[in-house]
């Protein structure tokens, strides 16, 4: 571990910040204080805690050893003495404290640090620092931050706090950019978009550092700098009001691209094509420029790409030679159908006698990507060395994860034979408010990864965003939840209320956003 | 288990009865002790925010008193003074604390604007009343209201002329909603500073100033129907006929208040009829045929025209009044509601001697009239207002 390296070199506390305290209390102070020697051995012994905590198996820092000897895995939290190598119960502590005048544990759930002296929990900034990045991305020096920070290159002259006081008007603190958007004659399916966009901490930094100044664009109508003008108005402004996305309205009118094919006049239209158009445009307005081909590995610097592009991989193994052919292609959503499933869980019902139930049955989400990116399916294909026309299985699997994943649900299921119509699918799915996406990496079919700790963490999402779709096929209201911190939004056009977990979770899901942990 | 052989685990919560096997108890235990870090994590997360919030109010605090104590004016230069308070040191530039900040700090101070954080919503939910003679920083906690949004505002109802026509009305119109009752209660002056009402938004085309509510259907046709697309939006419009009625059908509006209307046999049988229906449309739209539009643009003023309303339609209501003495009712509040109604109607008097269109519109409003109000001949006054507003944004003039 790269960590190891920089153990010859000395440690430091974090600099003082100005608004908050050195230490996190007396005695962590006077721990640092005492010479370099201690400041190295305490925070060398820190890290290999938490690299303990988070990258081994849990039963090991779980086992106390208790005074008597009795060694004790309990369920609960344990503490790990930053002196020694100890392993505590909760009961033991201070007799260990007492008997070797250790005063600092290291809790075993979250790694936060307890002062025997302060009987409590400190948040020391210098540790919290390392827990931080510890939990975030698996190293002390993560890679995937390293690329994040990248992406918004520190400025040497413009990052010294001089030159931000001077050049910046502080954001009052009302701002915080939870405010509704008016619905301009059925826009619902924009207005949910639109705050899936604003609530998403990876657009709102490259908007609100500057990533696309209106000020110097020069294209007419465009959308970026609309979003642009959004974002200032919603995380500068004070204004509680809704918002009226005007700019954002005629630039959807003007562009030349048309979002939806029967774009007559004002009818409904799906917030899914929506998120897919503004994708589009925006990586056109901030990228390369070259428009993303369907079915292509399209890669691209834009923040549209970095924020919601990830890469599926479809294996396809003749049946007859066995030879595996691979195809990579970039996904900006994954769409997941939700109609076998469904099917298949009402027969099963119907069998197990539980008949009228049916409509009652629900799948998880977990469930329909196994469907799609685990199990595999039979095709047809022309395989390069048989020469001919073979049998063949067909598996997909994810190869690249994005920041930012986002899942689009099958509710509007086109079904043949039925006149022709579109038919909404009303299946509850159950979606968690972490997920786990390891075992649908490429990754993931090759190797067993089960005791890869730090890899399944770079791969948990948690729960950013949840697009409602109320109504029928034809005609109905969208409403999104979003997540600011650790608080949940609803969002109905101009309306913003506070929602609970409850709430969301069950709410019938149509779009899923999900962020990495490691960002959020 | 370190509970191994009791019948509960940590928590003491899930205690297994007395008579059962070690297994159940270990499942109870084991249920328990989750239990227990469920509650751990929580108490923890709570533990970090307020402890870390309590840290920085007592730095902030010191760090204030230093910069008072100090003669140096520039910030940058770090005063070589030692400040105390009860809860932090401030020294050699730096701030250590001293004892427990959950103990020793009682209030919260925002680390942006370092002004005191309002702890209890003012409003709904667990609200409290803010001390009157602090200044406290400008977020506060949200408001849990049904009804209201997390500030504490709700909205006009959308009624005739403000996005929703009146037989919607009736059928939404929930007594019980306190929200709603507020919002209907009075208009426009004597409405509560947290009851909003729905903007105005400017056209990015035509610059013309447009009811947020109708904004797309607007743009749709200014904007879409311009260029190639138009001809084809026309003969679809004609090929659709009246079912469509132009864009006049919001979709909020249900089919079943679009089936009385009359406009596809008044279409068919007369073309001269069709042609005051669009006018009266466009009325609707704000968006009329393109020569009008070409009139318009030099007079029409993005958002100050809404000034303008207020002074000019009057004497379109008074006009309508006279001829129709069922409505010469309360005629301030007419005014007052005007201020909220169709903004559409701001491009028509801002011409009035212009076209032939006004007297037109007005022939339209006449025509009108009788039919709406005969249903509402049982309603209050305030009804009748609605009525005299929705008069210019109803279509299909029946002769």
């Amino acid at each position: 571990m790269s960590a190891n390296a920089a153990s010859s070199k000395d440690h430091k506390v974090k600099e003082p910040q100005p608004g908050q305290p050195m230490y996190g209390c007396e005695h962590v102070g006077r721990l640092f204080n005492q010479d370099q020697a201690t400041i190295n051995m305490s925070i060398q012994h820190y890290k290999t805690i938490l690299r303990a905590l988070f990258d081994i198996n849990p039963m090991v820092p779980q086992t106390a050893k208790g005074m008597d000897g009795q060694v004790v895995t309990s369920l609960t939290p344990t503490y790990l003495c930053l002196q020694c190598p100890s392993t505590l119960t909760e009961e033991d502590l201070s007799k260990h404290g007492n008997k070797k005048s250790h005063r600092f544990y290291v809790e075993s759930r979250s790694g936060a640090l307890y002062c025997q002296m302060c009987d409590d929990i400190v948040w020391d900034p210098t540790f919290e620092d390392l827990r931080l990045k510890k939990l975030g991305t698996g190293s002390f020096f993560g890679s995937r931050k390293r690329k994040h920070e990248e992406l918004f290159a520190p400025d040497p002259v413009k990052d010294t706090p001089q030159y931000i006081s001077t050049n910046t008007t502080l954001a009052t603190c009302k701002a915080n950019g939870l405010r509704g958007i008016y619905n301009a004659g059925a826009t619902c399916y924009q207005n949910v978009v639109l705050q899936s966009f604003l609530h998403n901490p990876i657009l709102r930094n490259f908007y609100l550092s500057d990533g696309h100044q209106s000020s110097s664009c020069d294209t007419p109508h465009c959308l970026s700098c609309a979003m642009d003008d959004m974002f200032q108005e919603f995380y500068a402004s004070e204004t509680t009001n809704g918002y009226t996305a005007a700019n954002i309205l005629s630039g959807f009118w003007i562009s030349e691209k048309k979002a939806f094919e029967n774009l007559v006049a004002n009818k409904e239209q799906d917030a899914h094509e929506f998120f897919q158009f503004m994708a589009e445009e925006l990586h056109e307005r901030n990228g390369d420029g070259k428009r993303p081909e369907i079915g292509s590995e399209h890669t691209c610097n834009c923040i549209i790409h970095q924020t919601y592009y990830g890469k599926l991989q479809t294996s396809t193994t003749c049946q007859n030679c066995g030879g595996v052919t691979n195809q990579a292609q970039s996904f900006l959503d994954l769409s997941v159908p939700l109609e076998n499933l469904t099917q298949k869980r009402g027969k099963k019902s119907l069998a197990n006698g539980d008949g009228p139930a049916r409509s009652q049955t629900s799948v998880t989400l977990q469930e329909c990507l196994d469907e799609e990116y685990i199990k595999s399916d039979k095709c047809e294909y022309r395989c390069q060395n048989c020469n001919s026309v073979q049998q063949a299985r067909r598996q997909t699997s994810i190869k690249k994860l994005p920041n930012v994943l986002s899942i689009q649900l099958k509710r509007f299921e086109f079904k043949q034979g039925r006149n022709d119509r579109a038919q909404k699918i009303e299946t509850p799915v159950q979606f968690p408010l972490q997920l786990n996406m390891l075992p649908y990496t490429t990754r993931a079919r090759t190797q067993d990864l089960k005791n890869e700790y730090e890899l399944q963490r770079s791969c948990t999402y948690d729960l950013l965003c949840v697009v409602v779709h109320v109504g029928d096929m034809d005609t109905g209201h969208y409403i999104s939840y979003c997540r600011v911190g650790d608080q949940w939004f609803a969002f109905n056009d101009h309306k913003v209320e506070l929602a609970q977990k409850s709430d969301v979770l069950n709410a019938k899901a149509y779009l899923l956003f999900y962020i990495v942990r490691s960002l959020s | 288990m370190s509970s191994d052989g009791d019948r509960t685990g940590k928590a003491g919560i899930v205690v297994a009865p007395e008579d059962v096997g070690s297994m159940d108890k270990l499942a109870y235990s084991v249920v328990d002790d989750l239990l227990y870090n469920i509650l751990h994590d929580l108490v923890l997360k709570v533990h970090q925010d307020e402890k870390t919030a309590r840290m920085r109010t007592a730095a902030i605090k010191v760090e204030k008193l230093a910069m008072e104590n100090s003669d140096l004016s520039t910030p940058d230069a770090r005063p070589e003074i030692v400040v105390e308070t009860d809860a932090a040191l401030y020294k050699d530039g730096h701030v250590t604390l001293k004892g427990n900040p959950l103990k020793t700090t009682k209030e919260i101070l925002c680390p942006r604007c370092q002004l005191p954080r309002l702890l209890h919503p003012t409003d709904g939910k667990g609200a409290q009343k803010p001390d009157p003679n602090t200044t406290y920083c400008k977020r506060h906690p949200y408001i849990e209201k049904p009804g209201f949004d997390i500030y504490g505002q709700t909205w006009v109802q959308p009624g005739p002329g403000r996005g929703k026509k009146k037989k919607d009305m009736e059928k939404k119109m929930d007594p019980n909603d306190p929200a709603a009752v507020a919002a209907m209660e009075g208009s426009a002056k004597d409405r509560p500073p947290n009851v909003l009402s729905f903007p105005s938004a400017t056209c990015s085309k035509c610059k013309r100033c447009i009811l947020v509510t109708r904004l797309n259907n607007h743009m749709g046709s200014c904007i879409g129907n311009s260029g190639r697309n138009a001809s084809r939006a026309a003969a679809q419009k004609i090929s659709n006929g009246g079912s469509n009625g132009g864009s006049q059908n919001n979709d909020n509006t249900p089919p079943a208040s679009q089936k009385g209307t009359p406009v596809p046999t008044s279409r068919a049988t007369s073309p001269r009829k069709r042609d005051g229906d669009e006018y009266d449309e466009d009325g609707d739209e704000a968006d009329p045929i393109s020569a009008k539009k070409k009139k318009l643009k030099p007079t029409a003023l993005p958002k100050k025209v809404i000034l303008k309303t207020k002074s000019s339609t009057p004497t379109l209501k008074k006009d309508k009044i006279k001829t129709s003495s069922m409505l010469s009712v309360e005629q301030s509040v007419d005014d007052d509601d005007i201020k909220n109604s169709t903004v559409q109607v701001v491009p028509k008097k801002t011409t009035p001697a212009k076209g032939a269109s006004p007297v037109k519109k007005l022939k339209i409003g006449l025509g009108t009239k009788p039919q709406f109000s005969a249903p509402g001949k049982k309603l209050g006054k305030k009804e009748k207002d609605h009525e005299t507003e929705s008069t210019g944004t109803m279509s299909s003039p029946p002769h």
